[in-house]
């Protein structure tokens, strides 16, 4: 793990407008994230987890404060950058697995280097990914609903992966799993910060944020322990 | 390189998956499609027949006396010349004839005539007999005819022939129902069909009688409704012209004739069958606009159905124009779906349509006709992609969050 903070946050709030009064998710937080860290986020539901997921992964800005991803400020950075950031810095892994229904299990593996490169893969990337994560050529060409949840979270993991991101964000990753499932994934999640990735991880359930090298813990909107 | 873009191959998984929806919105743009083009083709094949029709005549000037000339408010058309061609004007028209051309006056009204106790209402040519045959020739089918009638003779056009089964011999009734004289003419021969003609003698639904029996019955004598000249060499119609006129219309202000050919009469019909295709054309148009809303009604179905998809898009890193082109996509090959398919059924609904309303289908494949089809076509796919291009905004504009929590 090196000194260089790929994530940080600084002062960092986010207000939602309601009709009932204005909602600060996120409240004056700061927090550096190193390369090649580990980190679960918990806490109570309410108490931001998700906002802050939202902020890492660049789907939203703040309303004040700065966070800057790989020392680039991203309220500075046009709709197009945050895009592009999302496409190759950031690698997502969803609870509810995301997969895009239309397309098959390689396709849907393939889909980031497609909006990367600007041509279909025949570097045999997208294969080699899905094989890592235990997803062979013929459960491959299978569409999501096809698959078990298990099985979904493998291709979406290999999705994550497959433009070699630095960031792995990962929202509740087991949460839809049987919990041996779930330790597999965990397994594959560990194996890839042994690899270098910097993964952070939103979890209710504090087994699976034992994986994990550093726990924050957020409670109304404000960093609780770190 | 369209059918290798992932979006494209989205779009059409899109389509494939909601397929009774798509061909449902895509059966509007058939019959627009097919609306446009069969009436564009109907109407460029009337008016490549009329063309055809009038270039038979294109050698005949027509020298009327009904004269309305435009001119500012207040102004009188003049009067001078509504008794008809005079025989000193028919004197100076075949004297600028000399020997170019046969110069052919003849009387008309409209009038009633009474056939098998059927009354009828039709033009009434008096023509000299010896000229009927210089431009009017006999079906012989209808009984052994000639154009040389007598003054108790008629000859009748070809389709009241047909309608009322007329033959050489048979006795029609000229006249008003009410009037107590209705002199009774002998049948002599029944004309062959003419069809839209420039020299302004369209036998077809009308009557024929000798000059002399004209004159007694109407009066008006030597004072001809036109005068036609068919010129030998067709180039030299306009010299023709050039001569009558001066002959004739020696007031430049207040000419005493009109002097017409061919060429006016075609650039006129033309442009009314013109305007009346393009007003039907028009009415076909509506069924595209509907299918418009159609189609903008099943792309934004097809955008609320797709939101959490959107989302997932969005969240790994697509494009905003890449969403867009995704949905564009889906509108086009609607589109395409549409005008495909509605552009196979105008070939064969248009043929039978041109082929119901004109009796030919010889034009139907000529350039001018034919490509009412691709055109119409084009129309139904740009009328698809124009009716998406909202529906793919909004789906490009979705907040990535929000969309990825819709269920």
């Amino acid at each position: 793990m090196t000194d260089t903070p790929v994530i940080q946050l600084v002062d960092v709030t986010k207000t939602y407008h309601l009709e009932s009064g204005d909602f600060t998710a996120l409240n004056h937080v700061s927090l550096d994230i190193l390369e090649n860290d580990f980190v679960a986020i918990m806490g109570p539901s309410g108490s931001g987890k998700s906002t802050m997921m939202n902020q890492l992964g660049i789907l939203d800005v703040p309303t004040s404060g700065n966070l800057y991803i790989g020392g680039k400020d991203v309220a500075k950075m046009t709709p197009l950058e945050r895009t592009h950031m999302r496409r190759d810095t950031i690698g997502y892994i969803f609870q509810k697995f995301y997969l895009i229904p239309l397309l098959s299990a390689y396709e849907n593996v393939e889909y980031p280097l497609i909006l990367k490169y600007k041509k279909r893969d025949t570097s045999g990337r997208a294969t080699a990914f899905l094989e890592a994560v235990g997803i062979d050529r013929e459960m491959s060409a299978h569409r999501p609903t096809q698959l078990s949840g298990g099985q979904q979270q493998r291709v979406a993991i290999a999705r994550a992966l497959v433009n070699d991101p630095k960031i792995l964000l990962c929202d509740e990753p087991t949460g839809n799993l049987d919990s041996k499932t779930g330790y597999q994934i965990m397994d594959i999640l560990c194996g890839l910060h042994r690899e270098g990735k910097t993964v952070i991880i939103v979890t209710h359930d504090p087994g699976i944020a034992e994986y994990a090298k550093r726990t924050i813990r957020l409670v109304d909107g404000r960093i609780a322990e770190s | 390189m369209i059918n290798g873009d992932i979006f494209f191959n989205l779009a059409v998984r899109s389509v494939r998956l909601n397929f009774l929806r798509s061909m449902l919105a895509a059966i509007g743009i058939v019959i627009g499609v097919v609306a446009i083009s069969s009436m564009g083709m109907l109407g460029t094949n009337m008016q490549l027949e009329v063309k055809e029709q009038l270039s038979a005549t294109a050698n005949t000037i027509v020298i009327s006396s009904d004269t309305v000339r435009m001119g500012p408010p207040g102004f009188t058309p003049s009067s001078s010349s509504s008794s008809g061609i005079s025989k000193t004007e028919l004197t100076k028209i075949t004297s600028a004839v000399g020997s170019n051309g046969t110069v052919i006056p003849l009387y008309s009204t409209n009038g009633e005539f009474t056939i098998n106790s059927v009354a009828g209402r039709g033009e009434i040519y008096g023509i000299d007999p010896g000229d009927i045959g210089k431009f009017l020739t006999i079906n012989q089918t209808y009984g052994n005819g000639t154009t040389e009638i007598g003054t108790g003779e008629v000859l009748v056009g070809s389709t009241l022939a047909e309608e009322f089964n007329l033959k050489v011999g048979t006795r029609i009734r000229i006249g008003s129902f009410s009037s107590s004289s209705r002199p009774e003419l002998r049948i002599a021969g029944v004309l062959n069909p003419r069809g839209t003609v420039a020299d302004g003698v369209s036998t077809d639904n009308a009557v024929v009688v000798n000059s002399n029996w004209y004159t007694n019955q109407y009066g008006g004598k030597d004072e001809w409704t036109q005068v036609n000249v068919i010129v030998k060499d067709v180039d030299n119609i306009s010299d023709i012209e050039s001569t009558i006129d001066e002959k004739v219309n020696t007031n430049a202000k207040t000419p005493s004739v009109r002097i017409t050919d061919a060429s006016s009469q075609l650039a006129t019909e033309t442009s009314t069958l013109s305007t009346v295709t393009t007003f039907i054309m028009a009415i076909g148009g509506i069924s595209l606009l509907v299918a418009a809303v159609s189609i903008f009604n099943v792309m934004m179905m097809s955008v609320s159905e797709r939101i959490q998809e959107i989302g997932i898009l969005l969240s790994i890193g697509t494009e905003k124009g890449e969403v867009r082109r995704m949905f564009l996509y889906e509108s086009f090959i609607l589109g395409l779906l549409g005008a495909g398919i509605g552009g196979a059924s105008s070939l064969i609904i248009g043929y039978s349509v041109v082929d119901a309303m004109l009796g030919t289908t010889e034009y139907f494949f000529l350039p001018a006709s034919i490509m009412y089809v691709p055109a119409a076509m084009l129309v139904g796919v740009m009328v698809c992609v124009v009716s998406g291009m909202y529906p793919a905004w909004r789906a490009s504009n979705m907040d990535p969050i929000d969309a990825l929590r819709s269920e």
